[in-house]
């Protein structure tokens, strides 16, 4: 399957912005803007600020703009979403993001059958948070991503929104490549969003052990995950002479049935053997990986054990990069899984893999794998992997390949 | 592309509903197909279907999925005793929009009012929007995709239509699809900004067992098609039993409804019955459910 758009926001801005930053190794953490840092026990997010959010929409806009596309997309865009511009709702952010990937791909919902599959961690339990915390208006139909979608693309044939944890977004493209494997959609936009809720910080605070300022994947001295905001879509459409961004080589998603917060190895490696089957290529075949990489205590050592396992029979000078997003820009949730595609695929475009922000000694359990530290590493990958697990022991590994800029 | 497997897993086919259970507390079979012949229990005393361990901590929409999952299975009353053999590779499907509101809500008054430290880390799971469908796949070993579906009140259908695709892509072979909505004060009080007039929001769950054919073990006769969503209202659909606002919960009762009056021969004549769900606001979906010529021994739900 063949990623004919892409758009995507950050803390940082868009996928150029944002991996200038992973390049730099740049951490975008900041003092949170919501909720009080005393009362969360959480002091730094990654959020997203006026300028960079503003410079975003000027950007799609632009993109829509070189399209030419005719119809919704065009005239929705730069149209503010949501119960107001204070309220926080992500779906704002997915909506621009939606309209960015459609006008890449050149896409017309009018015109083709385009299905639109969200995933998120924390739907937008912002805006229910306001409404019962700050008396902020709401409607029922806000709290998922339907008018979210249809204000910027009002012909989609439907519109689903996943509340799949951490691998929202990965799952969201293995049902879009579903859909078109099957001909139910010539198109599908698969996109995932989320922003901060003081609920999810409280948690955050509550079980984790420091207020750590900055996210450390793999790193031995890392202090537990902390929240990113954002919004990623792309659209899918089967093979054709058309440009591609990268192609969709294979989706695996699957249940540990283990734990409901803590991650299961065994459940995590049989996610990746199923994504390799499914893409049709050997462990030795994958050049790059994109870890999960979340800093907290469980998850790190977990998936590094079980990428150790997943390589064990490929040679030290044959293992693949291995890199990580979330210390650059936070753990963005529902959006995690397909920015982490997309810095892949920039990456195999570039030529260049960023380093892991935040990592400068590796733990123990990671030390057979080949992490990328402190400068970017030049290479051309063709294959990559792409984690991505959440609460509940929801996995999802993406297999993508490198299409020749 | 495996194209000979997306040959034999045509769009149309139907897939077969191996099981099915209604858990709306206080209602009967009599009142609504597929539930106990006594009063489905409420969250509060999940322990009499499920057991005593492994409930400390979960919301009450967790503990009715549980419920109907559990009696869907047609599995006794208790924990389990054995690994379902059916298990392994198994999707879990489940709709639900309301069921964390209320633990949402009460984290954010607690943490404004007394700091963070007041709260409970037991609830922790409950502040992912996927809890109940991870505590389903937990319980029952399902390892196979596990979805939760959050998309209003189309979200009953949304979920078989998402297991459909499962299954005809061929990601797992069975899907367990559950929908569930509580009735907490901070549920009801959202359920009242939707459009219309949709009555008061009741707590209940469904849960359907579906699969290609052969994939469960009992073999109903009961078989589901294709979900299409319409965008004006179509109408009632015939002999919906009107037992209170489900919301996104309400396509997945009525299918287990639907397969259990058509399993139990209470319409001889009927054939099949169309399911419905949705509003103004998220647009309907309907999906018909039919019954084999020849009836066959009736499904789990007993």
């Amino acid at each position: 399957m063949a990623i004919t758009g892409s758009s995507m926001v950050s803390c940082h801005g868009d996928l150029d912005a944002t991996f200038d930053a992973l390049l730099a190794g740049r951490s975008g953490a900041s003092p949170l803007r919501a909720g009080d840092p005393a009362k969360l026990n959480v002091t730094h997010g990654y959020g997203i600020d006026d300028a960079t959010e503003r410079a975003y929409r000027a950007s799609v806009a632009e993109a829509v703009s070189a399209s030419g596309a005719a119809g919704g997309a065009a005239v929705a865009v730069g149209v503010p979403y949501g119960v107001g511009e204070d309220v926080r709702l992500s779906g704002r952010w997915l909506a621009q993001a939606v309209a960015g990937a459609l006008a890449e791909a050149g896409v017309d919902p009018d015109t083709s059958r385009v299905a639109v599959i969200v995933g998120t961690g924390l739907r937008e339990l912002r805006a229910v948070e306001q409404w019962h915390g700050d008396d902020a208006a709401l409607r029922l139909a806000q709290t998922h991503f339907n008018e979210a979608v249809r204000s910027v693309a009002p012909g989609v044939t439907e519109v689903h929104t996943l509340a799949n944890a951490c691998a929202a977004s990965g799952y969201a493209l293995a049902l879009a490549a579903d859909l078109l494997e099957l001909g139910e959609a010539d198109a599908v936009v698969a996109a995932g969003c989320d922003t901060l809720t003081e609920s999810m910080l409280t948690m955050i605070g509550r079980v984790g052990t420091t207020t750590a300022e900055t996210v450390r994947p793999f790193d031995t001295d890392r202090d537990g995950v902390l929240l990113g905001e954002g919004a990623a879509a792309v659209v899918l459409e089967l093979p054709s002479d058309k440009p591609a961004f990268g192609l969709v080589r294979g989706v695996g998603i699957g249940c540990d049935a283990f734990h409901e917060t803590a991650p299961d190895p065994g459940g995590v490696l049989a996610t990746m053997r199923e994504a390799h089957q499914r893409a049709g290529i050997e462990p030795g075949e994958v050049d790059l990986v994109v870890a999960h990489g979340t800093s907290t205590a469980l998850n790190d050592p977990t998936e590094a054990t079980a990428l150790t396992e997943l390589f064990a029979d490929v040679a030290p000078a044959d293992a693949p990069a291995v890199t990580g997003i979330k210390g650059a820009i936070g753990h963005t949730s529902g959006g995690a899984a397909l920015m982490s595609v997309l810095v892949a695929c920039q990456a195999m475009r570039k030529g260049t893999v960023p380093p892991v922000t935040g990592l400068r000694t590796a733990i123990p359990e990671a030390e057979k794998l080949a992490l990328v530290i402190g400068e970017p590493l030049a290479a051309r990958p063709r294959i990559a992997q792409i984690n991505a697990f959440g609460f509940g022991g929801v996995n999802a590994v993406t297999i993508v390949e490198a299409v020749d800029a | 592309m495996p194209e000979t497997r997306t040959q034999d897993r045509a769009a149309d086919q139907p897939l077969s509903v191996a099981g099915w259970a209604t858990h709306v507390p206080g209602l009967t079979a009599a009142d609504l197909p597929g539930s106990p012949v006594e009063p489905a229990c409420g969250p509060d005393d999940a322990k009499d279907v499920l057991g005593r361990k492994g409930l400390l901590g979960k919301e009450p929409s967790t503990r009715l999925a549980l419920c109907a999952t559990h009696r869907a299975l047609g599995l006794p009353p208790g924990k389990l005793t054995e690994p379902l053999p059916y298990a392994p590779g198994t999707a879990v499907v489940v709709a639900s929009n309301l069921g964390n509101v209320e633990t949402v809500s009460t984290v954010l008054d607690d943490m404004r009012s007394r700091g963070g430290n007041v709260v409970s880390p037991l609830d922790a799971p409950n502040a992912s929007s996927n809890v109940i469908a991870s505590s389903i796949a937990i319980r029952y070993g399902f390892t196979g995709p596990n979805l939760a579906v959050c998309s209003g009140a189309t979200a009953g259908l949304d979920a078989v239509r998402l297991a459909r695709v499962l299954l005809l892509a061929g990601r797992a072979e069975r899907a367990v699809v559950v929908g569930v909505e509580p009735a907490d004060p901070v549920a009801r009080a959202l359920a009242a900004l939707r459009p219309g007039d949709p009555g008061e929001l009741i707590a209940g769950a469904g849960c359907v067992l579906l699969g290609r054919p052969g994939a469960w073990p009992t073999d109903t006769g009961i078989t589901v098609g294709p979900v299409t969503r319409h965008t004006s209202d179509p109408g009632p659909a015939d002999g919906q039993p009107a037992v209170g606002e489900l919301y996104g919960a309400a396509g997945v009762v009525h299918l287990a409804a639907a397969a259990a009056r058509l399993a139990g021969g209470a319409d001889d004549d009927a054939a099949g019955l169309t399911v419905r769900c949705g509003d103004a606001d998220d647009a309907w979906l309907t999906v018909d459910v039919t019954r084999a010529g020849a009836r066959r021994e009736a499904g789990a739900a007993a």
